[in-house]
């Protein structure tokens, strides 16, 4: 049984991401253990002089660390992803790198009919950068959209195709979770190169 | 041109702050920027409304009350830093100040690529329906290794990159130009753009390679072309003078005169006296400017209508008179057509002159009088540029 961690990537109150995550938690808690975790209380990134995580990072970080794989699930905001998700990643991208090399699931739900295409493009080019350089599984999108109207009172996914789409890929990320992280602890050294990136010093 | 510089980042000491400090500064002849930070806005939260707040109803209004707007971002993780991401949530939630705004992007990275990709990320942000900001195509100007960037009086080092930035601000004000023409209102046409009025292209004649801003623009560029003065003879068409000579000829003329040349640059006018005492104030440090430094923005639709009109060939004088000097005098600016022997446009004669001393002599000699009024044969003469800048109201 896997290991994985759901980040929620918004602060808002309710939200079609956090329902698309439980609803993830939900179905496939034969499969995965899934741990639905929010960024709502991190401060906002702001680039401290000790790059030393506040807490709540360290706690977030300590989770992605010890998880099999990770899965983001972003709204879309201004056809990017939201500045509280980007603020997350600058905290760990800035402090504790926990991303390097952890394989990464994309999802995304929003109300038009797109279904967060956008933000997760972008999202794919930030985990990317040198110091986050996760390793996200290639050509799979889960786009969610028109959220607003896809649970019903239960929170499951009304729509069948969309949870057979869903379960195709969750199926594939499983998989993708094991090669990956023989891939990486044949490659070791790479990762330790990869965590001495930084910006600011070269 | 009032312009708001939106500080991309929140950190402490910013090299995106430099950046726009310095534009605020180096071209300060050609824009007035206001610097704003954002490191006071609170991470956006749609369930936690703060749009009432003093910090983004400040941004709201300065953003509102700007021609344009330049938005200087870092590259955090190959995108925009969360703290823009945030403050553009804000303005693109309940408020929406950058809709239609022209907006240009800056940049200033630690990689070589010095931001490119968030201002990628940032354009596409922009052109998002909540924002809906025009943002200027073209002209990327990435700072790349900021961290050698600048010296220690805070300016760019490299004498290029400043050259390729006033480019870039150039442009950015005629985007604004023409930005403002596709918003404005059918029927109040603002024509400025039709004219090159910052003077950005070069003719024949042009002298190269120094800063049409600099108070010694003719100093600089009398050394450069060894021009002659004093008492030097000068053939002409038809005569010999000596330049003395010619300089007190030309003080002599009953106006105030002043050339620009066909790339709408102020090359010379006959400086007798200050700038107080003229009827059309000129300063001896103006000489050398383009013609949208001596005029105020509202004007350069007039202005360019009035080039227009002597280029085009359509007029070759077009007069208007400026009532504010009082009844006792009749001011008329007369805009004159330079042309070659072939009938090409060089650049306008403007001559500004009282005519009631004459039309008084006239009268005198003559035994007439001024019926009807009194003024309305000056101001019969006036209609045209006075139909044209009855048409410039801009809808801001
Ligand atoms: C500031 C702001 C900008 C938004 N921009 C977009 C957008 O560009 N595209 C889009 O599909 N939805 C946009 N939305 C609506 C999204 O909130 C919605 O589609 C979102 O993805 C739903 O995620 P959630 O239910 O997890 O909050 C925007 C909302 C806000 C508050
Ligand atoms: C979280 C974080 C992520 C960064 N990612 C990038 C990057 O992807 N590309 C880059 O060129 N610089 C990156 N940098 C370095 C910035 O270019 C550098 O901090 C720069 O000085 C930011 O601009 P500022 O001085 O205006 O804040 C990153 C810095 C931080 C703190």
């Amino acid at each position: 049984m896997k290991n994985f961690v759901g980040i929620v990537g918004t602060n808002s109150d309710s939200s079609t991401n956090r329902q698309l995550l439980q609803f993830i938690q939900k179905h496939f808690a034969g499969k995965a253990n899934m741990e639905v975790c929010e960024i709502k209380d991190l401060p906002s990134f702001n680039k401290p002089k000790d790059r030393e995580p506040p807490v709540e990072v360290q706690k977030l970080s300590d989770k992605i660390m010890e998880a099999d794989g990770v899965i983001i699930s972003t709204p879309e905001y201004n056809h990017s992803v939201p500045a509280v998700l980007k603020s997350t990643l600058e905290w760990l991208s800035y402090t504790t790198q926990p991303l390097i090399d952890k394989p990464v699931m994309i999802t995304g739900a929003s109300y038009g009919r797109l279904g967060s295409s956008r933000s997760q493009a972008h999202l794919r080019q930030m985990l990317d950068a040198p110091e986050l350089k996760a390793r996200i599984m290639p050509s799979s999108e889960f786009l969610l959209g028109y959220s607003l109207q896809a649970f019903d009172e239960n929170g499951d996914l009304k729509n069948q195709s969309k949870i057979e789409e869903l379960e195709g890929i969750f199926n594939d990320f499983i998989q993708f979770v094991d090669i990956t992280n023989q891939l990486v602890s044949a490659k070791s050294v790479h990762k330790k190169q990869a965590q001495r990136f930084s910006w600011e010093d070269h | 041109m009032k312009i708001v510089g939106i500080v991309g980042s929140n950190a402490d000491f910013s090299y995106n702050r430099l950046l726009l400090d310095f534009i605020a500064k180096k071209f300060n002849k050609l824009i007035d920027v206001e610097v704003l930070d954002i490191a006071d806005v609170p991470m956006f939260n749609q369930s936690d409304d703060q749009t009432n707040s003093d910090v983004i109803q400040d941004l709201n209004k300065k953003i509102l009350g700007a021609d344009g707007v330049i938005i200087a971002t870092p590259e955090y993780n190959h995108s925009i830093p969360s703290a823009l991401q945030s403050v553009l949530e804000w303005l693109s939630f309940k408020i929406h100040p950058l809709d239609g705004k022209p907006v240009m992007i800056v940049g200033a990275s630690y990689d070589v690529q010095g931001s490119s990709r968030s201002q990628l990320h940032l354009r596409q942000i922009l052109d998002a329906p909540g924002v809906n900001a025009v943002v200027m195509p073209g002209n990327e100007f990435l700072l790349g290794e900021v961290h050698k960037a600048f010296d220690k009086e805070k300016n760019l080092k490299d004498k290029e990159t400043t050259q390729f930035l006033e480019s870039c601000i150039k442009k950015f004000i005629r985007f604004i130009n023409v930005v403002n023409v596709m918003h404005s209102p059918d029927g109040m046409k603002d024509l400025s753009s039709t004219e090159d009025l910052y003077a950005t292209g070069f003719i024949d004649t042009t002298i190269k390679d120094i800063n049409m801003l600099d108070d010694d623009w003719v100093e600089q560029a009398a050394n450069k072309t060894n021009a002659v003065d004093g008492n030097t003879y000068v053939k002409l068409n038809r005569g010999i003078l000596t330049v003395d000579q010619i300089n007190y000829f030309l003080d002599s003329m009953p106006a105030e005169l002043t050339f620009a040349d066909s790339n709408n640059q102020f090359l010379y006018y006959n400086y007798k006296y200050e700038a107080e005492d003229m009827l059309a104030a000129r300063r001896p440090e103006q000489v050398g400017y383009p013609l949208a430094e001596c005029h105020p923005d509202r004007a350069y639709s007039s202005v360019a209508w009035v080039i227009q009109q002597l280029r085009t060939g359509k007029e070759d004088v077009v007069r208007t008179h400026v009532p504010t000097h009082g009844p006792d005098k009749f001011v008329v600016h007369s805009y004159q057509a330079v042309r070659n022997g072939e009938g090409n446009y060089l650049g306008i004669n403007e001559y500004v002159r009282d005519i009631k001393p004459i039309i008084d002599w006239y009268l005198e000699q003559t035994g007439q009088q001024l019926t009807g009024g009194g003024v309305d044969a000056v101001s019969g003469a006036t209609s045209k540029v006075d139909s044209v800048s009855g048409a410039t109201v801009k809808n801001n």
